[in-house]
């Protein structure tokens, strides 16, 4: 057999058996199969997440490395080790300062029951918004489960592991937030846009919205818990030949720059074919 | 032996492209690492471990995407597949072939995947997906082409030297 079909048919084969795959994933046959793999995966990325967010850190210092860097050379090894434990250091206070935050957010709204995840990655597709968190199937966490800061929404638990689960972001095109401008009470649906703008669509003409206005979730729906930030809105875009206005808006929270995340564990989401 | 040592690299590769290089990225675009590590195991003459690693690199790629298990898997073998075609051609000598390489089937990797993402019925935007994405990674990966292409060179001689008549 020449080298051409020798190669086309393990091409063939190695194709059949990923098509399998994905057939069997598809029907939720390889659950336990992917917890077990990524088990070990998200050990290793959370390590690994760790490890990068306290040298970003300390990158994004430069004036404690400048002060470092101007100490003589017979304290270098001292700085060194102190230069290592100021990392950690300021991991840690960093750390503490957004659970800190979280933890006042979390009184402030005793209703809810949270659950504390760090972000380990961001999906390995340019094309999917979302992000993995270190928190699993293994301590609750059920898909649908909303996740915030205490800045305001995050998105929500789209797939659930044993040690980890991935969180579609309030930038995913797909995701359906029903929302509520805070002053004009009119409701609307959170539209993201491809480009990254995040757009709430279906406000009504009549209704007179201004830059600067909160938006909040409306709770209609059932998939989220009522009044949770969503953004501000910067500009408003009103045609008289549309039935509706929408209005571009910022997200409280900065989704690019996540480090620690709260899950409302005790709001069960209503279930429905749009929103699985 | 390229399995015992290919799978946990892809792992470990498709581990730092979730934590570290998707927060590198140039407008949404970023280097994709095991796109760069299947493209130079296979013009390194290794078509057919290519292609397993093609398998695997999916795999975990997908394992740690919202993609279903699978697609990403499906969309590198082809690649590997096609990169075996440049193999023994007259250009194979050229030091800069990797980058020639690299752009083709970076362009060729993201077609496949927006076919793969208009099939599952995702929204996209062709121009938006083009200036943001593709064109940005596809520009990191030829910057990322020739040290992938050298230190899986590197890698191939260590686990295989070149056999010496004595």
């Amino acid at each position: 057999m020449s080298r051409i079909k020798t190669r086309t048919l393990l091409a063939a084969t190695l194709i059949l058996i990923a098509a399998g795959i994905l057939l069997l994933s598809q029907g939720g046959m390889l659950d336990p199969a992917q917890d077990l793999i990524l088990r070990p995966i998200s050990s290793v990325q959370t390590w690994v997440a760790m490890r990068y967010a306290a040298i970003r850190d300390l990158l994004k210092s430069p004036s404690d490395l400048a002060e470092l860097r101007a100490q003589n050379a017979e304290l270098e090894l001292e700085i060194a080790q102190l230069q290592q434990e100021i990392i950690s250091l300021q991991e840690q206070v960093a750390e503490s300062q957004i659970l800190s935050a979280l933890l006042n957010y979390a009184r402030s709204e005793p209703e809810n029951r949270y659950l504390a995840a760090n972000i380990i990655g961001k999906d390995t597709s340019p094309f999917i918004r979302s992000v993995w968190m270190d928190r699993g199937s293994d301590v609750g966490i059920k898909q649908g489960m909303p996740v915030v800061t205490e800045r305001g929404l995050v998105g929500r638990v789209a797939e659930v592991f044993a040690t980890s689960a991935r969180v579609q972001l309030i930038t995913d095109p797909e995701i359906i937030v029903n929302v509520r401008l805070q002053n004009s009470r009119s409701d609307g649906a959170l539209a993201p846009q491809l480009s990254g703008e995040i757009w709430v669509d279906l406000i009504d003409q009549d209704i007179d919205v201004s830059p600067g206005e909160l938006v909040l979730t409306s709770g209609l729906g059932g998939i989220y818990p009522a009044d949770i930030p969503v953004g501000e809105v910067i500009s408003v875009r009103k045609r008289d030949y549309e039935l509706f206005q929408q209005v571009v808006i910022q997200p409280s929270v900065d989704v690019d720059d996540l480090e620690i995340v709260l899950i409302i564990t005790n709001f069960r989401p209503l279930t429905t074919e749009a929103n699985p | 032996m390229a399995y015992l040592i290919g799978i946990p690299l892809l792992a470990i590769l498709a581990i730092l492209q979730s934590v570290i290089f998707n927060d590198l990225t140039l407008f949404d675009g970023r280097p994709d690492l095991i796109l760069l590590a299947v493209v130079a195991w296979g013009i390194n003459g290794r078509s057919r471990e290519a292609m397993i690693w093609g398998l695997f690199g999916g795999l975990f790629l997908d394992q740690l995407s919202g993609l279903p298990l699978g697609t990403t898997a499906i969309i590198l073998i082809v690649i590997a597949y096609l990169v075996s075609f440049t193999e023994g051609r007259f250009w194979e000598a050229n030091f800069l072939m990797p980058m020639g390489v690299m752009i083709l089937f970076s362009l060729l990797y993201y077609l496949f995947t927006l076919i793969i993402l208009w099939l599952l019925g995702k929204p996209l935007d062709l121009s938006l997906a083009l200036v943001r994405i593709i064109l940005p990674s596809t520009f990191l990966n030829l910057i990322l082409a020739l040290p992938a292409s050298q230190l899986i060179k590197s890698l191939s001689r260590l686990v295989f030297p070149p056999e010496v008549n004595i």
